[in-house]
């Protein structure tokens, strides 16, 4: 199905016409439904939801009288034209609205007080308003098997199910997996998957929210609350550099659901989720969440009160002569950042200080090419995606990506990696470490097009940086050229923005010339190059950790601050392309815990630099007026959808060396969409893929090494075992693991994620 | 017997089947399309088919010639010509005759209908059911091609056209254009939104005409004779001749053409078709197929032609008369048709979805002696919720016979809920 | 039935559509050929060999009455019920077939696998009511209880159909 019919048609004319006596204007192309809401008349709908494609006009809820037309029309698809008279509120439309309630209602099972969308049905809602008083259907009712898996995520109860379409167009013509379908007819149709095999894609939970009745519910939220306890605040997601923007639902404090913005973020996620956003939130109570402050010395290890601990932080960061050094991760806030990024430089004296993350390196003519919005590319006619996997690292750009291509862009993916994203228009498989060799002869393409857009990924790029170069080169030739980063880390960007940069620390710990390591939000462990930063790491004499979860750190840190998590502060994430978004607190958190924020102001004050500001709002406020990327921003202008950060021109820093460490197979490294930090969801259990390396066949056979068999991965960096799969589509010269599973491939990178060779060799089984 | 006129080969031809070519044109075969090609301009063509006043006879009865012209003059796509050959309308008949007995005469008419839009295909899609009259019609369809008057061999230099026979594999919903269309684009037969409408965007997005068998079957002889001698035929409104399928308790059931406007309902029933069985009395009759308002004895004399019928408060529709006697119970026969409809709809909009299941359940009820007589004013008011509230007719077929039966034998239905025992099953026997 | 004999079935007729998609029918169908009914397989041959996905072709198939999804006997009877027919004794004839087979009076399949017996909306032929049909054959009809019975007997006695239209 075509999206392109949706799209309003230029502003060009105007049509004025009339609803319920009042006159309006709107643009040419104006569906009633929508021109209605302009004047705050609700015509109700059940169907109707634009996101979806074209309007169907299969409900029928939302039909209206027009002067001259026979009958009532449907206001979902009934486009204005000058002079319509139009009425919304007749015993005519009244009475139409009465009966379809009244049939939907007549197979409906009366399960409200016990059904999960009681409270925030928009069956019961619109039942109250325009609906029937009582139900006039004595006959039995219409019965299918009860609640059923539609797959580990998602239950479905056909009997409640009113066929409006929505699951089964999202998973159509959304996410095109093709997967749900209605099978029979009449009134025996029903929602289902070929031969009933469970419903599986990366965006599955997209269907509850668009059910408009509880036919279509949450397994991990089954039964959990009732809405008549439970508050909802927006928020933003912060399980990738993407930035969607949500909607967290706590119960006494405790995170018990998040769902898609009722009003969507167009610019970001149009109100959809991957299912890693939608069911990691378990995570802020997984079992490794540091839930009080601990603290080490002479006298043993022990948990104290918050105070006590920021108080015996100070104390170490007080001693004569201590050299400190401060590494953020990319899960700090904005503010978090520029507190700890003072700390450093001002309290402490110039320690060194940096983020956990990607150089920035030879990506500076990239990132100053006119950033777009994930919005933007449903006008662009080419889209070029340059390494990476969109599909799982950043996992919503995969339905824009397929919003695009409906709407008639062309999609080219280049880079080394088979992906879902290649299904949408060209590939251009390149060998790992050769994405320059596929830029070529896009460059004219670029030139070419109208609305040309290039997502590239950062950490790939940054390990090429020809490509890097070639790159922006190409875009440079189009004025009309857009670029997005497909970044790392909730807040990669943020921290980048602000100044902090990915040296120093590591480099000042293996001089030892630290005797404090400060990590606020980082387990710099248990990512790249984590077997040097432990060594590292090693070095210091003292660990100060503020974090959400257990690292590596928290077993030797002298001081264990419980830092709040994502659902649980405030504060200002910036997304991939630069968005500023505002997180808020929605749960309560440990209650030993407290925001990181708070945490490096208390500090501030113990080591004799009280902070002016007390808040984040505050923190924000000052660097609005200190980094020209934020100027201007206040977390009112933020408001519910952010704002793009102001352009700037970034630092240029050189490239640095590209020759690839290491010697064999090039190394190719993805985080799958329910791996990093939501491989500690247990919901997200059932959908995880296993560890493993991947590998050609012929790569495999040469290598001696059997499918399934155990292989120990190499690299100067550190090694791993994993199982061997093999995989036709891959290139012969690479080796495929995934990182964030848990199972150390990480080591197998350097510090700074550049390039790197491994060996594969077979592991002795134990 | 009243018939005066024959627009169809097959009748004229004393009923013999006209399945070979050679017959078919011996019966004079062909000369429609070659006149057509020869010597007419597509506009002429369509300017012909407007004044001859040819109605579509597969239900609506929309004046063919009007809505080939609704199709853009020139288009950068594809234009397409559909025959609707579902005829699944209950009662209906008339294109199985025209299929089984004088296939080239729908090939031919498809042809010049095809000229006259710039179409260069056609489709016949035909109920599944219907597996032996499809087999009929690709051997004509061979034999045609054969003979050059399928494809690009056409008497016109540079015009080709060909056809597709394409099955259905039974759903109703499926003879409802935008339905059909889509069953023929792939998909589930749902009906689509309207507008645009087919001759805007119909198969494939592309212009496209759709026309009933019976319809383009009489074009040939319209080109023939011209569209004054059609147009001649009857009253001006509903010229022609119209194949009625006469079914139910009568004599001689079977297809009967005749000249619109010119034969009343009782001459139809009781001339044509023989009448009652056994003496029995006329009780009721659905003269359009069923998706019509049903009528008694007191309409016996109402002539047939889209007007008059109007005016008694019903519908040509497919000409599918179902006749029933006084044996039968007009309870019992609502609810078969509530069934038919129950199972047909296709459930894409929720007041048939839900309405027709719930009118087949409320009378089922009185039929199995448990109606209240609340449940007449209940199905009222269903009425008014499902008729004139769906995406496609097919609601409002299923509200026309049941609403009216109720108006007509109001004292049927009260007799059956006073009763309040299971309505006994008329013993039928199987035939005359 | 495979997708290579499906795909090698479509491949004639392809050039007469547009659009691919509109092969799922003919697809559909000639699979039906080989057993009467479609199985998992089948459904899951028809979506490769017409690059439609699975569920789809499932959805497809479950909308239209004469596919099947579940085991049919060697004869299908489609016995008409619609209102024609009742008129004219269907509602007679078809309980007269299921009482004979042993089924239930909506219907059924035998446990030899010789028959299935459905009811059919308006068969097109209520000229010949009461009519019926036997798999995809020429409408029958009109047909009294002994005309049903001689046919029983037939069907039974026949070979095999070659191919199982429906
Ligand atoms: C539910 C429904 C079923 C229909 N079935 C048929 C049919 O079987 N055959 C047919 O020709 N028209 C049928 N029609 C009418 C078609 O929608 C359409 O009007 C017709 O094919 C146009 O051809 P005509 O103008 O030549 O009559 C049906 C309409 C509806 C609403
Ligand atoms: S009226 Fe009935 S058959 Fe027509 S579209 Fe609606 S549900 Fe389908
Ligand atoms: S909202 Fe218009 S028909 Fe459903």
């Amino acid at each position: 199905m075509s999206d392109k019919t949706t799209t309003a048609p230029p502003a060009t004319d105007a049509v004025t016409f009339e609803i319920d006596g009042r006159t309006l204007t709107v643009p040419k192309g104006t569906l009633l439904v929508e021109a209605a809401k302009l004047l705050d008349i609700e015509i109700p709908i059940f169907c109707y939801e634009p996101r979806l494609g074209p309007p169907i006009g299969a409900c029928r809820m939302c039909l209206v009288e027009i002067e001259g037309s026979r009958g009532l029309q449907t206001g979902c698809s009934t486009v204005a034209t000058p002079d319509m008279v139009v009425y919304t509120q007749t015993q005519q439309v009244k009475d139409a609205q009465d009966g379809v309630l009244e049939l939907l209602l007549a197979n409906h099972p009366l399960d409200c007080p016990v059904c999960d969308k009681g409270g925030e049905c928009p069956l019961q809602d619109r039942t109250f308003e325009f609906g029937p008083g009582e139900t006039r259907f004595v006959e039995p009712k219409r019965h299918f098997p009860k609640p059923l898996d539609l797959s580990p995520l998602v239950a479905i109860d056909r009997e409640r199910c009113i066929a409006c379409y929505r699951c089964v167009r999202f998973s159509q013509d959304v996410a095109e997996d093709g997967q749900l379908t209605f099978q029979d007819r009449g009134e025996q149709t029903e929602v289902a998957t070929f031969s009933g095999e469970p419903y599986t894609s990366n965006f599955t939970g997209n269907i509850i929210d668009l059910c408009p009745v509880g036919a279509l519910t949450s397994i991990p939220y089954r039964f959990v609350s009732r809405p008549w306890d439970i508050q909802n605040a927006p928020s933003v997601c912060a399980h990738c550099s993407v930035g969607c923007n949500t909607e967290l639902t706590t119960r006494e404090g405790e995170i018990k659901r998040v769902t898609g913005r009722p009003e969507p973020n167009m610019d970001v996620e149009e109100g959809w989720l991957c299912d890693k956003g939608r069911w990691a939130y378990d995570t802020s109570r997984s079992s490794d969440r540091i839930a009080e402050p601990i603290l080490r010395d002479g006298v043993g290890e022990r948990s104290v009160t918050i105070d006590r601990a920021v108080g015996s932080a100070a104390a170490i960061l007080l001693r004569q002569g201590i050299r400190a050094a401060v590494l953020v991760g990319p899960k700090a806030t904005v503010e978090e950042g520029f507190l700890a990024r003072r700390l450093a430089e001002t309290t402490l004296r110039g320690a060194p200080v940096s983020r956990l993350g990607i150089p920035s390196a030879g990506l500076g003519p990239l990132r100053e090419v006119p950033s777009a919005q994930l919005g933007d590319l449903d006008r662009a006619d080419l889209v070029v995606v340059v390494g990476g996997d969109p599909a799982n690292q950043q996992p919503i750009v995969e339905l824009r990506l397929r919003k695009a291509r409906r709407r008639g862009a062309k999609i080219v993916s280049v880079g080394p990696r088979p992906h879902s994203v290649d299904a949408l228009g060209e590939t251009m498989r390149t060998a790992p470490g050769a994405l320059a060799g596929g830029l070529e002869g896009l460059a004219e393409r670029i030139a070419a097009a109208k609305h040309p857009v290039v997502c590239w990924d950062e950490a790939d790029l940054a390990a090429e940086p020809a490509a890097a170069a070639a790159l922006a080169n190409a875009l440079s030739t189009n004025a009309g050229a857009r670029q997005i980063e497909l970044g790392n880390g909730a807040n990669g960007a943020g921290l980048r923005a602000i100044g902090l940069e990915t040296s120093g620390v590591l480099d000042a710990l293996e001089a030892g010339i630290v005797d404090v390591l400060v990590t606020i939000h980082a387990n710099p462990c248990a990512g790249a190059g984590s077997e040097r930063w432990t060594a590292a790491a090693a070095k210091a004499k003292c660990v100060i950790e503020i974090g959400t979860h257990r690292t590596a750190l928290t077993t030797r840190a002298d001081v264990v601050l419980p830092a709040l998590s994502a659902y649980e502060r405030e504060g200002v994430l910036v997304s991939m392309n630069g968005r500023a978004q505002r997180l808020r607190p929605a749960a309560a958190g440990p209650a030993g815990a407290a925001p990181a924020w708070e945490l490096l102001i208390a500090l501030a004050h113990r080591l004799g630099t009280p902070p002016r500001e007390r808040t984040p709002a505050q923190v924000f406020s000052t660097i609005a007026a200190s980094y020209p990327a934020f100027a201007g921003m206040t977390y009112s202008t933020l408001g519910s959808l952010g704002q793009p950060l102001i352009a700037t021109s970034a630092p240029a820093i050189p490239p640095s060396a590209v020759e690839p460490s290491g010697e064999g197979l090039a190394l190719v490294v993805t985080t799958p969409i329910f791996g990093g930090d939501a491989r500690r969801s247990e919901a997200l259990a059932r959908v995880r893929p296993a560890p493993e390396l991947a590998l050609h066949p012929s790569v495999a056979a040469a290598n001696g090494l059997a499918t399934g068999s155990m292989v120990r991965v190499s690299s100067p960096h550190g090694s791993c075992v994993l199982p061997l799969r093999t995989d036709e589509r891959l290139a012969e010269t690479g080796a495929y693991v995934w990182l964030g599973l848990g199972a150390g491939t990480e080591a197998l990178l350097p510090a700074g994620r550049s390039s790197v060779r491994v060996t594969v060799a077979p592991e002795a089984t134990v | 017997m009243p018939i005066m006129n024959s627009v169809y080969r097959h009748r004229e031809n004393g009923g013999a089947p006209l399945t070979s070519l050679d017959a078919y044109r011996a019966a004079g075969g062909y000369a429609g399309m070659q006149k057509a090609l020869t010597e007419m301009e597509p506009d002429e063509v369509l300017y012909a088919l407007t004044r001859s006043g040819l109605r579509g006879r597969g239900g609506a009865g929309f004046p063919m010639g009007r809505k080939a012209s609704f199709l853009p003059k020139s288009s950068p796509v594809p234009t397409y010509l559909v025959c609707n050959a579902d005829e699944s309308e209950p009662g209906t008949f008339k294109d199985r005759e025209i299929m089984e007995m004088n296939p080239f005469q729908l090939l031919e008419g498809m042809v010049i209908a095809g000229y006259a839009i710039a179409a260069h295909r056609g489709y016949i899609y035909i109920r599944g059911e219907y597996e032996h009259q499809a087999r009929i019609l690709d051997d004509a369809v061979r034999q045609a091609r054969e003979a050059g008057l399928l494809g690009s061999a056409l008497p016109r230099a540079g015009y080709d056209f060909d056809i597709t026979i394409y099955r259905g594999a039974g759903a109703y919903i499926c003879g409802e254009e935008t339905g059909l269309l889509e069953s023929l684009e792939g998909k589930r037969g749902q009906p689509r939104l309207k507008p645009p409408f087919p001759a805007v965007a119909g198969l494939y997005g592309c212009p496209t005409l759709i026309n009933n068998v019976e319809t383009l079957a009489a074009v040939p002889p319209i080109m023939v004779n011209g569209a004054d001698w059609y147009a001649g035929i009857g009253p001006e409104k509903s010229p022609g001749t119209k194949l009625f399928s006469v079914s139910g308790h009568v004599m001689a059931p079977g297809n009967y053409e005749v000249v619109l406007g010119e034969t009343t309902l009782r001459e139809l029933i009781f001339d044509m078709a023989g009448g009652m069985r056994r003496e029995r009395k006329f009780k009721a009759c659905w003269v359009g197929g069923s998706s019509v308002p049903v009528l008694a004895s007191q309409h016996l004399d109402t002539p047939l032609d889209y007007e008059s019928l109007a005016a008694a408060g019903t519908f040509l529709g497919s000409g599918g008369c179902i006749v029933m006697d006084d044996s039968g119970c007009i309870v019992r026969a609502s609810l078969r048709l509530a069934h038919f409809y129950r199972h047909e709809s296709c459930g894409k909009c929720t007041p048939c979805r839900e309405g027709t299941g719930w009118l087949e359940k409320i009378l089922q009820r009185m039929v199995d002696g448990e109606g209240r007589v609340a449940d007449l004013d209940l199905l009222q008011s269903l009425f008014g919720r499902i008729a004139g509230k769906t995406l496609c007719a097919l609601a409002d077929g299923a509200v026309a016979p049941i609403k009216s039966a109720i108006e007509l034998f109001r004292e049927d239905f009260v007799r059956v809920i006073e009763a309040g025992s299971p309505v006994p099953a008329p013993m039928e026997v199987a035939h005359v | 039935m495979t997708a290579d004999q499906i795909r090698a079935h479509i491949d004639q007729i392809r050039h007469e559509f547009a659009q691919e998609r509109s092969l799922i029918l003919p697809a559909l169908k000639f699979a039906q050929t080989e057993k009467g009914y479609l199985t998992a397989d089948d459904l899951a041959a028809v979506a490769e060999a017409t690059n439609l996905s699975q569920a789809f072709v499932e959805s497809v198939a479950t909308f239209y009455d004469r596919l099947y999804l579940e085991t049919t006997g060697r004869w299908v009877i489609s016995v008409c019920i619609t209102l024609p027919c009742m008129l004219r004794g269907s509602d007679e004839l078809l309980h007269h077939i299921c009482e004979r087979l042993g089924l239930d009076h909506h219907g059924g399949t035998t446990p030899d696998g010789m028959f299935t017996v459905q009811e059919a909306q308006c068969l097109g032929a209520c000229d010949r009511a009461a009519c019926i049909q036997v798999n995809a054959d020429a409408m029958r009809g009109p047909l009294t209880n002994e005309d049903a019975d001689r046919l029983l007997d037939e069907l039974r006695a026949a070979p095999a159909p070659t191919e199982y239209a429906r």
